[in-house]
């Protein structure tokens, strides 16, 4: 012990200089008992809060592949790519409007003709 | 088992946990008002203080782990509550100017239910003039003789620099009483 903690004793002792008014310490847990608030039960959480942090790991995942995917379509789009584009012919156009306005017999006449 | 162990775990059962808070309220109430007197010194203001630790208590019960002593836990909350009421009470002070001129050791010397004399008055107002580590390290250290380790667990503070407050608190305060001889 230090020399000045035991010159603070010898001019302080160990006496106790507060007191309690008469049966304090006897009413108190009878005072806070009363007082006490209901205890709050823990509510339990429905399956879809439980499961929200997988629902959004699941949709920024989503997002992730979408936004990948539409990225290189993208650049398969911008790739230069020849269009094939046919005029068609006088020949060809007249062969489809015969075909439009042939009805069932003319059909099988053609059929017939063939064979 | 011990009596701790039980209490605890009747404390955390919700079918025996209020008749096993009374309990805990009649087994460790009379330590911790002494431990919350000491630090606020009039009977109300303490009464006040250890309703609301035991309060605190109550609501938190499903915190407690008992990764410490149950007193432990216990002085802990005390504590902070003390130190917090001494602040919110300190700036309630510093805007009535009047009040702080009147001193502890008068409030005390005033106080029905405080039985000490005029130099175990100033002994008080010695320690409520020390920062709080030095006024808290002094009084765990000096009235409950409370290891450097709970201390420094309870105020999250190094056992190092817990010490050293201590030797300059009571430095301070045998300082004090010798200007006073």
């Amino acid at each position: 012990m230090m020399k000045e903690e035991l010159y603070i004793r010898s001019r302080m002792g160990d006496k106790n200089p507060f007191r309690v008014p008469e049966g304090y310490f006897d009413s108190f847990a009878a005072g806070i008992m009363e007082k006490l608030p209901e205890q709050e039960k823990p509510v339990r959480k429905s399956l879809i809060i439980r499961l929200r942090p997988l629902m959004y790991a699941a949709a920024c995942l989503m997002v992730a592949i979408f936004t990948v995917a539409v990225y290189f379509s993208d650049s398969d789009a911008a790739s230069p790519e020849v269009a094939t584009v046919t005029t068609p012919t006088e020949s060809y156009v007249d062969d489809a409007a015969d075909y439009l306005m042939a009805d069932n017999m003319d059909i099988y006449a053609c059929l017939a003709s063939e064979y | 088992m011990t009596d701790d162990k039980l209490l605890i775990e009747q404390l955390l059962n919700p079918k025996t946990q209020r008749r096993a808070f009374e309990t805990l309220v009649r087994q460790y109430s009379e330590q911790l008002y002494w431990q919350i007197r000491r630090f606020v010194l009039s009977h109300d203001d303490a009464n006040d203080v250890l309703q609301n630790v035991f309060i605190k208590v109550w609501q938190g019960l499903g915190s407690f782990h008992g990764d410490s002593k149950l007193l432990t836990w216990l002085s802990r909350i005390a504590i902070n509550e003390s130190l917090d009421f001494l602040r919110r009470q300190k700036n309630v002070i510093s805007i009535s100017t009047d009040d702080e001129e009147i001193g502890v050791a008068n409030t005390l010397m005033a106080d029905d239910y405080f039985d000490g004399d005029e130099t175990e008055a100033q002994l008080q107002e010695a320690i409520a003039s020390l920062p709080e580590v030095q006024r808290t390290v002094f009084l765990l250290r000096y009235y409950d003789d409370m290891k450097y380790s709970d201390i420094s667990k309870m105020l999250g503070t190094s056992e190092g620099a817990l010490k050293a407050s201590y030797h300059i608190a009571v430095k301070k305060i045998s300082d004090f009483f010798k200007s006073h001889d």
